[in-house]
């Protein structure tokens, strides 16, 4: 499979992914949306599977790459938010923001190849960047949360079961952001020599961690405005990308050795 | 806000006490920065880092458990001190991510001459308010650590306890450490045996360590053929550069809107070339280029264009098959898909070890760790020469029993999510 056919892939897991956000937020019934949401994950890692199998490599390597996994992961944690808190809203969320970084690659494709450089050839690399996608993920879903909350807060009448919420959703991706990191280090340490060298990359990495570490432990006092939790965590997404892709277009990416575009 | 009829400094403090106190400590940094300069590591080497360690526990403990009941020491272990602390390390961090760093050598005229460089932020890492800061942090981190063991214990404090003392521990243990770590870069030959090495501002350094290189490798991903124009040498098309990856005679590819058609392969040339014409012939030795024959048609061309194309060699040059006046078949540079040293490893004590080093597999022998780092850009695959990386880190047990700790308390985490709240 090549990615020319991404396209038809991806427009069909969309329609999925839509069908189930439609009925998720017309009925109550959980089993349909849950059916078309899964079914659509089906379609889409299909993709990426085969992608997988042609390049004969994790496609893990570029930003494009990255923007795949994210693409799938979005509605993984829209569906386990929806399943376990019943939150009829995330579904839409999550298939819209899925969609937006599947337009991304389709209108600017990067350029996919078997070459894996030597530095990227290990077992740590699927599991070190498919958690860290997975953690940017579901603290993407808290951002779209909060988002919605600061948006009409007034409206909301039940703000303590959105806090549980979003309290639940961030410490499930810290700790995958931080297992990202931790592996990240073990696996610096044996290509490169140190765990830790304050690579632009790292520097964000760590910047991000302490982000979400403010929000986990402002929230940890019941005096704490909600208000404020949910701006913080805007401020902490925000650094994400900057970790993410938003290094590159800053003076100190040129230093950076985490880059494997060829 | 809970405390808005008290005055500052008033108790119980709050969070403005927590960012007067972390600023403070910054304000402190500065001062010393702009006094007597950066931290040299050098300074802190053995014995000096592992009594700063050793004062510092004590002293820890020491506040524990002669002041932990005092308001101040309660403070400091809580919310009200630690976000401060995270929000000015966070702006640090800031700083260092968007600031490009100098190398830790650079001599200080070299660097800019603005308030930026006085402050130290082009070596953040080595600048007094962000390791103040870190301390300041391991304090938080410590008394906070060791007021909870006072408390009654549930389960949940397993994951409190590993997250706190395995940050606390990595942290510490990577801030003594750093002085402690030798890094340097060995250069040896085929056949050659060496044992001097290189650091990183060009000292020789002899270690008690021999590397013997048996030989050296390198394999290659297949060549790549792409359109180029003549002009500007830019791979077409510019929004999105197409590359086809040699996969055997016979095979036809489209690329930047030319058929290319693979006729012949030589995985062993000789490449002659002048401005007219190009011959190329098969040749079994070192410095032997690869080279691909293709023909190639185009829209608007009256008959397709065949010849050879190569990367060339540290013997040959590279040679291109023009198409038109604008355009020509290019084959890049290969990309190195392995490299790999067999070396033997002699030490002082007089053991030897022979073993296969390749990146990602570094090759551990007593207190060092063997890395393969490069080897000679210029002769490619035909390098007789290995460039190594040697570490020396005697604090990274420290940082990995924290690292691990980490780990466990992620996970924990992960598992146990946030604290249920009464409603």
């Amino acid at each position: 499979m090549t990615w020319d056919a991404f396209i038809y892939y991806a427009i069909g897991a969309i329609l999925l992914w839509g069908a189930g956000a439609a009925l998720a937020l017309k009925y109550h019934a959980k089993r349909l949306p849950a059916i078309l949401t899964l079914a659509g994950l089906v379609v889409f890692f299909f993709f990426i599977a085969a992608l997988w199998s042609s390049l004969e490599r994790p496609p893990l390597r570029t930003m494009g790459e990255t923007r795949l996994w994210y693409s799938f992961f979005l509605p993984v944690a829209g569906l386990l938010t929806y399943l376990r808190w019943n939150y009829r809203w995330i579904l839409s969320f999550t298939t819209i923001l899925s969609a937006v970084f599947i337009f991304v690659n389709i209108l600017k494709p990067d350029i996919h190849n078997k070459v894996l450089m030597p530095a990227l050839q290990s077992p740590w690399f699927a599991p070190h960047v498919i958690i860290y996608i997975f953690s940017y993920a579901i603290l993407g879903a808290a951002t779209l949360i909060a988002i919605y909350y600061l948006a009409r807060e007034k409206r909301i009448s039940d703000k303590s079961r959105m806090m549980r919420m979003t309290d639940n959703l961030v410490y499930t991706g810290s700790a995958c952001l931080t297992l990202g990191m931790l592996m990240g280090a073990i696996w610096a340490k044996e290509a490169w020599g140190h765990y830790w060298s304050w690579d632009p990359k790292e520097t964000w990495a760590a910047a991000t961690w302490i982000g979400y570490l403010i929000y986990i432990h402002y929230r940890l006092k019941t005096s704490s405005s909600n208000k404020t939790s949910m701006i913080l965590l805007l401020i902490a997404f925000a650094l994400l990308q900057i970790c993410w892709y938003g290094l590159n277009y800053l003076p100190s990416a040129q230093q950076s050795i985490h880059t494997y575009t060829s | 806000m809970e405390h808005s009829s008290r005055k500052i400094w008033e108790q119980p403090w709050g969070y403005a006490e927590g960012f007067l106190f972390a600023i403070g400590i910054c304000l402190a940094g500065i001062i010393l920065q702009l006094s007597i300069g950066k931290i040299e590591p050098a300074l802190f080497a053995f014995p000096v880092n592992s009594i700063i360690g050793a004062l510092f526990l004590t002293g820890l403990l020491a506040v524990h458990l002669l002041a932990g009941k005092k308001s101040i020491v309660r403070w400091l272990s809580g919310v009200y001190a630690t976000i401060p602390a995270l929000v000015l390390l966070l702006t640090l961090s800031v700083i260092l991510g968007a600031i490009q760093q100098q190398p830790q050598g650079t001599a200080k005229e070299l660097l800019p001459p603005n308030l930026f460089g006085r402050l130290g932020w082009y070596r953040m890492t080595t600048s007094w308010p962000f390791v103040l800061l870190c301390f300041y942090t391991l304090v938080i981190l410590g008394v906070t650590t060791l007021r909870r063991t006072a408390q009654k214990q549930g389960w949940r404090d397993i994951g409190f306890y590993l997250n706190h003392l395995g940050l606390f521990t990595a942290l510490l243990g990577g801030l003594l450490g750093s002085a402690d770590m030798v890094r340097v870069t060995m250069s040896v030959q085929e056949g050659a045996v060496e044992w001097r090495s290189n650091n990183s501002s060009g000292e020789k350094m002899e270690l008690p360590l021999a590397i013997q290189l048996d030989s050296f490798l390198i394999e290659e991903y297949p060549p790549k053929l792409v359109i180029i124009e003549h002009e500007t040498g830019k791979m077409l098309p510019v929004s999105r550069p197409g590359s086809y990856m040699f996969e055997g005679v016979g095979k036809t590819t489209q690329l930047a809107g030319c058929k290319v058609e693979i006729i012949d392969y030589l995985p062993h040339a000789a490449v002659f070339r002048d401005t007219s014409f190009t011959n190329v012939v098969p040749m079994m030795m070192e410095g032997a280029a690869e080279a691909i024959r293709v023909k190639v048609s185009k829209p608007g061309l009256s008959q397709p264009v065949e010849g050879w194309v190569s990367n060339g060699s540290y013997l040959f040059p590279h040679s291109v098959l023009q198409i038109d006046d604008a355009i020509s078949v290019a084959m890049p540079q290969q990309e190195v898909k392995r490299y790999s040293s067999h070396v033997t490893v002699y030490t002082e004590e007089g053991t030897t070890r022979q073993a296969v080093i390749e990146v990602n597999k570094p090759l551990s022998v007593e207190e060092w760790m063997i890395y393969q780092y490069s080897y000679d850009d210029a002769k490619g695959k035909y390098s007789d020469t290995s460039l190594f990386e040697l570490v020396r880190d005697p604090w990274l047990k420290v940082v990995y029993t924290g690292i691990f700790m980490l780990l466990a308390g992620a996970l924990f985490l992960f598992i146990a999510g946030p604290k249920k709240r009464r409603s």
